[in-house]
């Protein structure tokens, strides 16, 4: 249930101005972390700026969208919408000049998949990606216990579809709406849509769904308004109906702005991102290869490290540890 | 029985009266030392039909002709899958058929005669009537246990009987010897008659003897190694546990939904919600699953959530 859930009480949040403070922090936080002896103006050039971030944030949501739309077998909706709901939270708290979205992008798909119960298999999973596919099967697969921590585990999801088919099935049984079902091109292509505002971050997922199922039957040329003010809010007092309307208008609206990021516009941010991104985390560089093989060596560091210590701290260590005697 | 000898080591039972001859599945004897000589290792061949043998199937010959004994083998081993019984048949004919086929096929192979095709007939049947073989298995196993049960509740009864005639007899000496004491006591310190004191003790014992009454016999449950039967007499009762003040229910606090009211189950069939919802199918209903319950999910997520304030 929505009204008790993680979802609710972590990341629903009171409007946008929340969300682009949260946004503006990390990425100054990065900056101000990279970009110690740069002065403002070499600093200007060499970030991204907060709006640069969103641009490009934006055009990987849309790329995330293809990828689902194309991805074999065929995903289930739920997933889709899980997989975005992952992606903008990662990138509430994360600079996408810490961690590529693209890398990310993969990442929220295939944790989605599994938390979504559509079962593919990570081979199966990367037959979807062009290029090297055990490099992406690596990435992927390093990178997703950082996801799962940077969602703080909250891994539910609960997305607006389910709720649809709610009052789908409410609408044929309380209402004398004719034929129903053709609001469903509009509902689908209304949450298509939503997912690529900040929507889901701002409502409930019942509102957004009530908003899609609002916005098909106007283009249907059919009025509801009697069905959410007559049924759905009878017992409920004017002042929560108010909230739903503002609710709803402004859903209607984030919708509406949806609008494609300019291509040479996003073509410049990737090149600046490719300079400034942050190579500890990025799988090409040097710096990465070298901590992966650290880490792998760390293995033994580490047992020959404890192993000493215990010899300098406790004497029963020592008698017993065959090294000592 | 003298002229007993093994083929092997010629050793006659005149010249070694402890000879045992042994033989194995393919009925050729030899001599109980001959066995530990040549099987040291465990396995080896017959020295006379050069057979691969092991040497734990060596048993001892019980019939002074190996014949004999071979053929008991082989019995054994065809009627272990040849298992089936009359009822498996429709007619008494078919079942005479197939006891006639039986012997053909054990004479076959104690004979040598058209091995390799009585071994196909063999693997075919096996094949064909594997099911019947399992099952019939499986139902000699029950039935040698019931007669297991009906042996050893009769041995039981016996025992008891046995113990009881012996009481009983004893009893019946002792009671003698006093009802003689008591005669002769009578017979020397009365007064009256002794043909009439005789009289009055052959009466009183004719009257006695009627009175024993039989004694009950306790039920047996038990066998003899202390094992319980297995069926029939019940199940074991559960044992009582102490309990502690009993579990009260109490409903779940529903949190608040942050949103209008759910219609009930009991609503979304009246009302006919489900008109709407694709029903189950007999597959479905089988696992318990019922239209009723996405239709209510779906309600309540819908619902759920549409006061939210940010």
């Amino acid at each position: 249930m929505f009204s008790t859930s993680s979802q609710r009480k972590f990341w629903t949040f009171s409007d946008e101005n929340e969300l682009a403070c949260h946004r503006e922090k990390h990425n100054l936080e990065f900056i101000s972390r990279h970009g110690q002896n740069l002065d403002e103006q070499q600093r200007y050039n060499y970030f991204l700026s907060p709006e640069e971030e969103r641009l490009l944030l934006k055009q990987y949501e849309l790329h995330l969208k293809e990828f689902c739309k194309r991805f074999q077998p065929p995903m289930p909706k739920g997933v889709i919408g899980t997989a975005f709901h992952y992606f903008k939270r990662f990138y509430l708290y994360n600079s996408s000049m810490d961690y590529h979205p693209k890398e990310i992008l993969a990442t929220c798909v295939y944790l989605a998949c599994k938390v979504e119960e559509f079962n593919v298999s990570i081979g199966q999973f990367v037959a979807n990606i062009k290029g090297d596919r055990e490099k992406a099967s690596d990435i992927i697969l390093n990178n997703e216990l950082l996801l799962m921590q940077q969602l703080n585990y909250h891994l539910t999801v609960h997305n607006p579809f389910r709720p649809v088919e709610g009052f789908l099935i409410d609408i044929k049984t309380r209402c004398s709406l004719a034929n129903p079902e053709r609001l469903c091109s509009g509902i689908d292509e209304f949450l298509e849509k939503v997912f690529l505002t900040d929507a889901c971050l701002l409502y409930a997922p019942s509102q957004i769904a009530l908003a899609a199922v609002l916005h098909a039957a106007s283009k249907e040329q059919e009025n509801l308004d009697s069905y959410v003010t007559d049924m759905l809010f009878r017992d409920a007092g004017p002042d929560k109906l108010a909230i739903l309307i503002e609710a709803v208008r402004k859903i209607r609206s984030m919708v509406k702005m949806v609008e494609s990021p300019a291509r040479e516009r996003v073509r410049a941010i990737e090149k600046k991102l490719d300079r400034c991104r942050n190579q500890e985390n990025n799988p090409d560089s040097e710096i990465y290869k070298q901590r992966i093989r650290e880490a792998l060596d760390e293995d033994d560091v580490q047992y020959t490290g404890t192993s000493r210590m215990s010899l300098d701290t406790s004497g029963v260590t020592q008698v017993l540890s065959p090294s000592a005697s | 029985m003298d002229d007993q000898a093994c083929p092997r080591c010629k050793t006659t039972k005149y010249r070694n009266p402890s000879l045992k001859l042994m033989v194995n599945v393919c009925g050729h004897a030899l001599c109980e030392s001959c066995v530990e000589l040549l099987f040291l290792k465990g396995s080896g061949s017959c020295p006379d039909c050069n057979v691969p043998l092991r040497r734990s199937n060596f048993r001892v010959q019980l019939f002074e002709d190996s014949m004999v004994e071979k053929e008991i083998d082989i019995r054994k081993r065809i009627l272990k899958d040849f298992n089936k019984k009359e009822e498996d048949f429709a007619t008494l004919r078919d079942y005479n058929d197939y006891l006639e086929d039986i012997e053909s096929i054990i004479f076959n192979l104690v004979n040598n005669i058209d091995i390799i095709n009585t071994n196909k007939k063999i693997d075919q049947y096996k094949k064909d009537n594997k099911e019947l073989i399992m099952k019939n298995k499986a139902k000699i196993g029950r039935e040698e246990l019931e007669l297991e049960e009906i042996l050893e509740i009769e041995k039981q009864m016996e025992d008891l009987r046995r113990t009881e005639v012996l009481r009983i007899d004893q009893e019946a000496k002792k009671q003698k010897i006093r009802e003689k004491e008591a005669l002769i006591d009578e017979l020397m310190f009365a007064d009256g008659d002794a043909k009439d004191i005789l009289n009055t003790f052959s009466q009183s014992l004719a009257n006695k003897q009627e009175e024993i009454v039989p004694v009950s016999v306790p039920k047996v449950t038990h066998f003899s190694s202390g094992v319980k039967f297995t069926r029939g007499s019940g199940q074991q009762p559960l044992p009582i546990i102490e309990e502690g003040p009993l579990y009260k229910y109490e409903p779940l606090a529903i949190p608040d939904r942050c949103g209008p009211d759910t219609p009930s189950i009991k609503e979304i069939i009246s009302k006919g919600y489900l008109q709407h919802v694709r029903a189950e199918n007999e597959t479905e209903k089988a696992g318990g699953y019922k239209s009723t319950l996405p239709c209510l999910r779906a309600l309540q997520d819908a619902l759920a959530g549409l006061y939210h304030t940010s």
